[in-house]
């Protein structure tokens, strides 16, 4: 593995002119005004800083889904009220704008530094990154108001836009791992790696609203079985834990998210959360427990900020989800009662992270270690 | 080195059975070297008795120990001292019997020809004469050097002395005479206190001995010599896993490579409960999944052709209560009174799925209750049982999934499906007794561990160190799981269905591919973990039974049949196996070697055959070395400088 990291550190010679200037892009719902020193900027994010937007997806999703319920128990009614649908559509508005400019500028990124792009897509984390633009957009998709898709077309469109690199990473990666000397899974596998499974999964969620079965199961199956083989080589540890920088260690939270999501399409699948749903979302829930009780794993990285710290939020998002449809069918109060604990703390994780990333919005892009992200 | 001996000082003149008194009378018979000829008879006498009659004497006693404490206790209220006592009773009750070694197997290490006129001569000569020396010494030493095989051998020779009748009023005094400090209501209780003082062991002891000096505390002992500090710190430190690696070798790592040393004597029986290991729990486990067996037998329509009857489970699941009781119960005092050694337990890499054991056993004894002790459990039963299994859930697979030294692909071996397992047999109980989440959940996390684990076995990694080479009894885990999450799939369901049928066919094929390489399970020793590897056996029995309730055929009940036949013959085989081992061959429970490899790889390639003679140039070399970690103590090998 020395071969992508070699890589990796020619390209962060390779602009010595351009200076590290503090333009800090804001993050509030006002519009991006693109700096003139963009250029550091565009040097600076890399595809992991689509994180940002999944989690601002994530939570967009969850808000939809906490105020559309309708048949919880009438005492936890109360609360749901009391979050108006009108907070959801900021968010998703915030969440849209956010997505668009940081698209945008790795847009400009993939046009004017396409090598850096190509150093990502070599290195073993960077490449599952690739697939976190299309989820942020997929979930943005499918957290959509009502009131934005009112042609039933525009939603299927944007839908086949957005599966298609989707699907057509799935086949270069995945097709790399059992094919290819160079990328075996038994070397590049890290916890990362579960990114493009959840992917599948987010494509899935999203054919099955549309109606598209077939599709959404398709990728479904695609997703399963790459998850297993994943999961498995994962817990194995094959390389032990020197292959990811403690910096990262956040993404361990990962294995949070991937069983939350295949609950999730299942049951878009099925129609209801049956008992493969349950056992998905047991299994995040006590891989949620496990990694909660390991604070020690996360020592290193909570020391600086970094964009690796919203690799906390998403996975808890997806749970909060999770447990909310079991609560939805299972119809008990120790349910409804995970339910809402599950999503206070990622209401308020995402809320802290949000916070604390405008406040340090300079360190967010204009680190100099952060093309050391990987 | 304690001295038991403030309340001794009046201790002659009550009426001590001739039994106990008997031992001083020989211990000052060792004094005196022309009492050979005497001891020789006595030791000719002795070792009779003690082969017939050891158990018998050992409960005798104790009886006798009780006896004489009420006396005691009565005399002594009135001076004041009754907490003396009862911890005396106590804890000396205690100490005789899981301290004494048992056995016969004197090491070869003592002297030889003493040893022939009379082990009791002597050996307990020195021992009486070297104590003062031995308090002065610090921890882990031989005391006094050459004599110390000789101690260690004391200590199993003076429990053989016991029988043996010899009468003699003037012993007291003379036991008086000779070591006063020593005077004890009960002098032969010395002996095993000596022995448990023995401060080799002290590091394995909890707080590094300190409890045991603080219950002698308690009990008023006069502390006249230092408060020695073992200079060997134990406490605190993890093995890291590659030390087990390095130090062990054999299916269940348990032998010790040849360079390697370990920390305590090799040559002489360790107190019993540091030789107690965990893995005995196993024994519950396959009592406990026989008593299902049978009570599935009795219960199920398929096989009421056999005509059982549910009183076999009911004596069955008795019995299982009491071992479970007993062994449980040892573990515990083993726990407060050595807890390094079962730190060090916990840290072994195949050990430490052994502490899922206890639990699992609970679960059968649960699961195989008869109708008539109880029909409905209550739910609040389940939780408590299944709340240690999922905390060492937590720490066990969190330690596979975060890397690090103990990850899979490194410790992967088949004792793992004992962690995975209690899930299933959580999941089993939990929907018998009619929860309905709590089930799903263990399932759920049970089947994806498994699916791991089963695919990391089945890969056999180069990277892996723990997997057998041979086929060893422990491959019969395999079929545990399988089995069990298909019974329990069918309980959650509701009815056999396909998702159970494929766990139980998995498991079946799993049971055929290592039935018919029966052939290859030789040559291993035999080891109380056996006894963890017949559960699976009769877990499939089990399976089996269930599927032919659904799938009713001559060929299903023709295999319920076979199967649980096999299971039973296995278990009897295995008892009396262990029978055999723990009255003739007296080594049930041997050295736990495991547990006691040393901190650091000895850096010698010389093989020293006898610690005693090669002491002290072994300890030029160990003083010479440069230890690497200044925060250590100085690694003390088991000779110390005798000089």
């Amino acid at each position: 593995m020395v071969q992508p990291e070699s890589k990796l550190d020619v390209v962060i010679i390779a602009p010595p002119t351009i200076e590290h200037q503090e333009e800090p892009v804001k993050l509030s719902s006002s519009k991006n005004q693109e700096k003139p020193s963009k250029p550091s900027i565009m040097v600076n994010i890399n595809a992991s800083y689509f994180r940002v937007c999944i989690s601002l997806g994530g939570q967009a999703l969850l808000w939809k889904t906490l105020s559309e319920k309708t048949d919880i128990p009438p005492n936890f009614h109360n609360l749901f009220t009391m979050l108006p649908s009108t907070a959801f559509v900021l968010l998703w508005c915030v969440a849209l704008c956010v997505l668009v400019s940081l698209s945008i500028l790795y847009a400009m990124r993939c046009i004017f530094y396409f090598n850096m792009v190509k150093a990502e897509f070599h290195h073993h984390v960077g490449v599952n990154y690739l697939f976190a633009p299309w989820i942020s957009w997929l979930l943005l998709l499918q957290s959509a108001p009502s009131f934005i898709f009112r042609n039933k077309y525009s939603y299927e469109y944007v839908w086949w836009l957005l599966i298609i690199p989707v699907v057509g990473l799935d086949v270069k990666v995945y097709g790399q791992w059992f094919t290819t000397e160079k990328r075996f899974l038994s070397m590049v596998a890290n916890p990362t790696s579960q990114l493009s499974v959840i992917g599948n999964f987010v494509g899935a969620h999203a054919a099955i609203k549309m109606g598209w079965r077939e599709s959404g199961t398709c990728l479904f199956t695609l997703g399963l079985t790459h998850y297993m083989v994943v999961f498995i080589t994962l817990y194995q540890r094959l390389s032990g834990s020197n292959h990811l920088p403690s910096r990262l260690r956040p993404v361990f939270f990962l294995f949070v998210a991937t069983p939350s999501m295949a609950a999730l399409a299942w049951k878009s699948i099925n129609g209801s959360f049956d008992v493969q749903c349950k056992m998905l979302f047991f299994l995040s829930l006590f891989l949620f427990a496990s990694l909660a009780s390991r604070p020690m794993l996360f020592k290193k990285s909570m020391k600086e900020f970094s964009v690796a710290w919203w690799a906390f939020s998403f996975p808890l998002t997806f749970l909060a989800l999770a447990a909310t449809a079991y609560a939805h069918q299972v119809k008990c109060v120790v349910a409804s009662g995970l339910a809402i604990l599950l999503s206070a703390i990622s209401v308020l994780v995402f809320i802290f992270l949000l916070v604390f990333s405008t406040l340090k919005i300079d360190s967010l892009f204009a680190n100099p270690k952060s093309h050391l992200m990987y | 080195m304690e001295k038991s001996n403030d309340l001794g000082k009046d201790s002659p003149t009550e009426a001590v059975p001739s039994l106990i008194r008997s031992a001083d009378g020989h211990q000052i018979l060792g004094f005196d070297d022309d009492d050979t000829k005497q001891s020789d008879s006595n030791f000719q006498f002795m070792v009779s008795f003690q082969i017939k009659t050891q158990l018998v004497m050992e409960w005798r006693d104790f009886i006798k120990l009780i006896n004489e404490s009420a006396l005691k206790m009565a005399v002594r209220v009135a001076d004041n001292q009754w907490l003396d006592l009862i911890n005396l009773v106590v804890i000396e009750f205690l100490f005789e019997f899981f301290q004494k070694p048992s056995g016969n197997d004197i090491e070869s290490s003592s002297d030889s020809s003493s040893r022939e006129a009379t082990q009791s001569v002597s050996i307990s000569m020195p021992h009486l004469r070297l104590d003062a020396e031995r308090v002065v010494l610090k921890d882990e030493v031989e005391a006094a050097g050459n004599d110390s095989p000789e101690n260690s051998g004391t200590h199993e020779v003076k429990f053989h002395s016991e029988p043996i009748i010899m009468g003699g009023g003037t012993d007291d005094q003379t036991v008086a005479g000779k070591t006063p400090e020593h005077r004890l209501i009960l002098p032969v209780k010395n002996p095993r206190l000596d022995e448990f003082k023995d401060n080799r062991y002290n590091s394995f002891k909890t707080w590094s001995g300190r409890l045991e000096r603080q219950l002698s505390t308690l009990r008023g002992k006069p502390r006249n010599e230092p408060e020695i500090n073992p200079p060997q710190n134990l406490q605190g430190e993890t093995l890291s896993v590659d030390r087990y690696f390095d130090a062990l070798e054999g299916p269940e790592l348990e032998t010790l490579r040849p360079q390697e040393e370990i920390m305590l004597p090799e040559d002489k029986k360790w107190p019993f409960l540091l030789r107690f290991p965990i893995s005995s729990f196993g024994i519950c486990l396959g009592v406990s999944s026989q008593a299902i067996m049978w009570k599935n037998l009795a219960s199920t329509a398929s096989t009421h052709f056999l005509h059982i009857s549910l009183r076999v489970n009911y004596t069955l699941w008795c019995i299982s209560i009491l071992l479970f009781a007993v062994v449980a119960v040892t573990y515990l005092l083993k726990v407060i009174f050595y807890f390094e050694a079962v730190r060090r337990e916990y840290y072994h890499p195949i050990r430490v799925n052994f502490f899922f054991a206890p639990w699992i056993a609970l679960l059968f004894l649960a699961i195989g209750v008869p109708d008539s002790v109880m029909r409905k459990l209550p739910h609040s039963l389940w939780y408590v049982l299944m709340t240690p299994i999922f905390c060492l859930e937590l720490k066990i697979y969190g330690q596979w999934m975060s890397g690090g030294q103990r990850r899979l692909s490194k410790v992967a071996n088949p004792s793992n499906h004992l962690s995975v397992v209690g899930n299933f047999v959580g999941a089993l109980l939990g929907a018998t007794m009619g929860l309905k989440e709590g089930p799903i959940f263990f399932f759920a996390v049970g089947l994806a561990h498994y699916t791991v684990l089963f695919v990391t076995l089945y890969q056999r990694l180069p990277t892996n160190e723990t997997l057998p080479k041979e086929l060893h009894p422990v491959f019969f885990l395999f079929v545990a799981a399988p089995s069990v999450a298909s019974m329990a799939w069918a309980k959650i369901n509701g009815s056999f269905d396909y998702g159970s049928r494929l766990a139980y066919f998995i498991a079946l094929f799993l049971y055929f591919s290592l039935a018919v390489r029966v052939n290859f399970f030789r040559g291993f020793k035999f080891s109380l973990a056996w006894w963890a590897y017949t559960f699976p056996m009769t877990g499939a029995a089990i399976s089996t039974i269930r599927y032919s309730s659904e799938v009713s055929n001559v060929v299903t009940k023709a295999l319920s049949l076979i199967l649980s036949t096999v299971a039973t013959v296995t278990v009897t085989g295995l008892l009396i196996t262990t029978i055999l081992h723990a009255f003739v061959l007296r080594d049930l429970f041997p050295n736990d070697i495991g547990i006691a490899i040393s901190d650091r790889k000895s850096k010698t390639q010389k093989k020293w055959y006898h610690r005693g003679t090669c002491g002290s140039a072994k300890d030029a070399e160990h003083q010479g070395k440069t230890r690497n970690s200044g925060e250590k103590e100085v690694r003390i090998p088991v000779i110390h400088p005798a000089n």
